[in-house]
């Protein structure tokens, strides 16, 4: 017999070993197979991977705290808490001999499908490398900025610019103008917002503002002679550069009588100076000469290479469906909207919501190839796709994912080559047919076009690569 | 780092004085270093509250009270052997002779104790360690043993 447990207490520093080592112990002498999976303090321990579950005859939670069942539906479930197991592991065992324990209850395909998001986005968090994170901890700071900026700028331009010689212009003084500056004022917090992030998921407190600062600095050319600055890129850099050097000082020992003030006044002031000077004659030229480079040439692009532009971000953007690579690409499209070139998020935000929307349209047409909880993940998909999650998608990629997200990467390629070509751009760092309600899109109609061929070629080509399934329904 | 990095040696006792768990902790307590503890009062007040969620007796004879607390600089432990046994509202309805005071602070910078206190615990599941714990005389015999692991 091959079971597996998880035991856990309210401080984790001894219990949840002592349970886990009792089961251990009862199980060698039984003859049976154990893994125990320990939540301490240390973190999860000897984790359960799907496949030790599914092999499994059992699941033994020994726990003085609540534990996360959902992964063990199906599974005769024992619960009890950790003394339990430290003094009688051999009684509970042997329940599992005789039978006793019962399975545990099965659940709404809706609801698995919510927990199948919850579950691979938890597993991908585990998998993220640190630099991963700390940027993406950044990023998830700036986007509101990016939001209001982006928003207010073209609300204001809308309804309050007036055609001129180069374009539309607002009337200095009138009331459009200063909500006008007030998107200009989200945009100019937003690079040392990321940064002062970046370093502040680095270094903890003593890193934002040096990170901030150090942003701040990146981000305005005048500091070292250049009219560009260096922009988003100038900004993570500046952001790690602040939080590594804040984390070195940290960790730099010193007499007691000093601790008290490095946090609040010695590392912000060193690591600010550092970070600063460093921009100012080493760094900021560089980068922003980089970056003028890389506004002019998505600036001078032409048809072939935009379209292919289309296509990468598409593909990246529903490959992993909100992973690494789909980050990736949203920040590119994200930070070119300050840089005067929605247009990129314009091809990311249809790309985004193809997925979803077409495996949930897929599920709904061609139903014997899709099982019922499946069908029932499909609407939720669609739910949401309108509001712009690719993670929608990931119940449904995740039960098949090598016919999957070949269909799904399809979609997002279409939607952003057509949204490429039909000049759609995107002034919010957000994606699907919700943005076009906020007014955020410029050619509204290329952008629903993208999406709905985007969203029947996922359609189509998940029909023709899935196979019917062997459910009766 | 090590068990001996935890173990203090004043932090031993072979004989406690007092003859319920309030006292028996008190007592314990005192045997930290000024090094470990910054509020012990705060650091008591955890310990009862992690009893009150559930006894730390595990049976055998044995209570391993422990706290994460504000009141802890350095992560530690206490250990003391009770002749007479203490009541502990063990799982087994057995006095606790040996007791291991374990003192963890709230905010900790790495987790090489948080690995020695688990070493620690399993091998509290080890039937021949406990009777050697339960045989030992000395101050020197329990560290000997402590450190084994």
């Amino acid at each position: 017999m091959k079971l597996v447990g998880i035991t856990s207490c309210p401080n984790g520093i001894a219990h949840t070993y002592m349970a886990a080592e009792g089961l251990n112990k009862a199980a060698q002498e039984k003859g049976m197979d154990i893994k125990v999976e320990t939540q301490g303090s240390i973190g999860v321990e000897n984790e359960l991977t799907e496949e030790d579950i599914e092999e499994a005859d059992g699941v033994v939670i020994a726990a003085d705290k609540s534990v996360e069942k959902s992964r063990f539906e199906g599974k005769p479930v024992l619960e009890t808490d950790s003394s339990e197991a430290i003094n009688n592991a051999g009684a509970l065992l042997a329940r599992f001999e005789a039978g006793e324990v019962e399975t545990y209850g099965a659940k709404t395909g809706r609801e698995k499908a919510n927990e199948k998001i919850e579950e691979e986005k938890s597993k991908k968090k585990k998998k993220q490398n640190p630099l991963y994170r700390h940027l993406m901890n950044g990023v998830s700071y700036m986007i509101p900025f990016v939001v209001v900026g982006g928003l207010l700028i073209a609300i204001s331009l809308s309804l309050g610019g007036e055609p001129s010689a180069d374009g539309l212009a607002i009337p200095e003084g009138s009331f459009w103008n200063s909500i006008n500056q007030m998107g200009n004022t989200a945009f100019s917090l937003m690079v040392p917002i990321l940064a002062g992030f970046i370093a502040m998921s680095i270094a903890d407190r003593p890193g934002l503002a040096p990170g901030m600062i150090g942003g701040f600095i990146a981000n305005d050319g005048s500091f070292y002679g250049s009219e560009a600055g260096a922009g988003f890129i100038g900004g993570i850099i500046a952001g790690f550069l602040a939080g590594y050097i804040a984390k070195w000082i940290k960790e730099v020992k010193v007499p007691e009588i000093i601790q008290p003030i490095m946090p609040i006044l010695i590392i912000p002031i060193l690591a600010s100076l550092a970070v600063g000077l460093i921009f100012i004659y080493v760094l900021g030229a560089p980068i922003a000469g980089l970056m003028e480079a890389l506004t002019n040439g998505l600036e001078g692009m032409e048809g072939g290479s935009r379209i292919l532009l289309g296509l990468i971000l598409g593909a990246m953007i529903s490959f992993d469906m909100g992973g690494p690579f789909n980050k990736v690409a949203f920040l590119f499209g994200a930070a070119l909207i300050t840089q005067g070139q929605p247009e990129v998020m314009g091809a990311i935000a249809a790309a985004i919501c193809t997925p979803p929307l077409g495996m949930g349209l897929a599920s709904l047409i061609f139903k014997r190839k899709f099982k019922s909880d499946e069908q029932e993940a499909g609407k939720a998909a669609v739910a949401m796709g309108l509001v712009g999650i690719t993670e929608g998608a990931i119940p449904l990629a995740a039960a098949d994912p090598f016919r999957v997200i070949p269909s799904i990467m399809a979609g997002g390629m279409s939607a952003g080559a057509i949204a490429m070509m039909g000049n759609v751009a995107d002034h919010v760092p957000h994606g699907g047919p919700i943005v076009a309600v906020f007014g955020a899109i410029d050619n509204v109609l290329m952008f629903f076009v993208a999406i709905i061929v985007g969203t029947i070629v996922t359609a189509l080509l998940a029909n023709i690569l899935k196979k019917p399934t062997m459910e009766g329904s | 780092m090590d068990i001996e990095a935890l173990l203090h040696k004043e932090a031993v006792d072979t004989a406690l004085e007092s003859t319920d768990k309030e006292g028996a902790l008190k007592e314990m307590a005192a045997l930290l270093p000024g090094s470990v503890l910054s509020d012990k009062q705060q650091f008591l007040r955890d310990v009862h509250a992690r009893e009150n969620e559930g006894s730390t007796g595990i049976g055998f004879g044995f209570a391993i009270p422990h706290a994460k607390s504000n009141g802890v600089k350095e992560a530690a432990i206490a250990v003391g052997k009770s002749p007479s046994g203490i009541e502990w509202k063990s799982m087994d309805g057995q006095p606790a002779e040996v007791i291991f005071l374990i003192a963890v602070p709230q905010e900790n910078a790495g987790d090489d104790h948080l690995k020695i206190l688990q070493q620690l615990s399993k091998k509290m599941m080890d039937e021949s360690f406990r009777h050697s714990l339960k045989q030992a005389e000395t101050k020197q015999q329990i560290i000997d043993i402590v450190s084994g692991i």
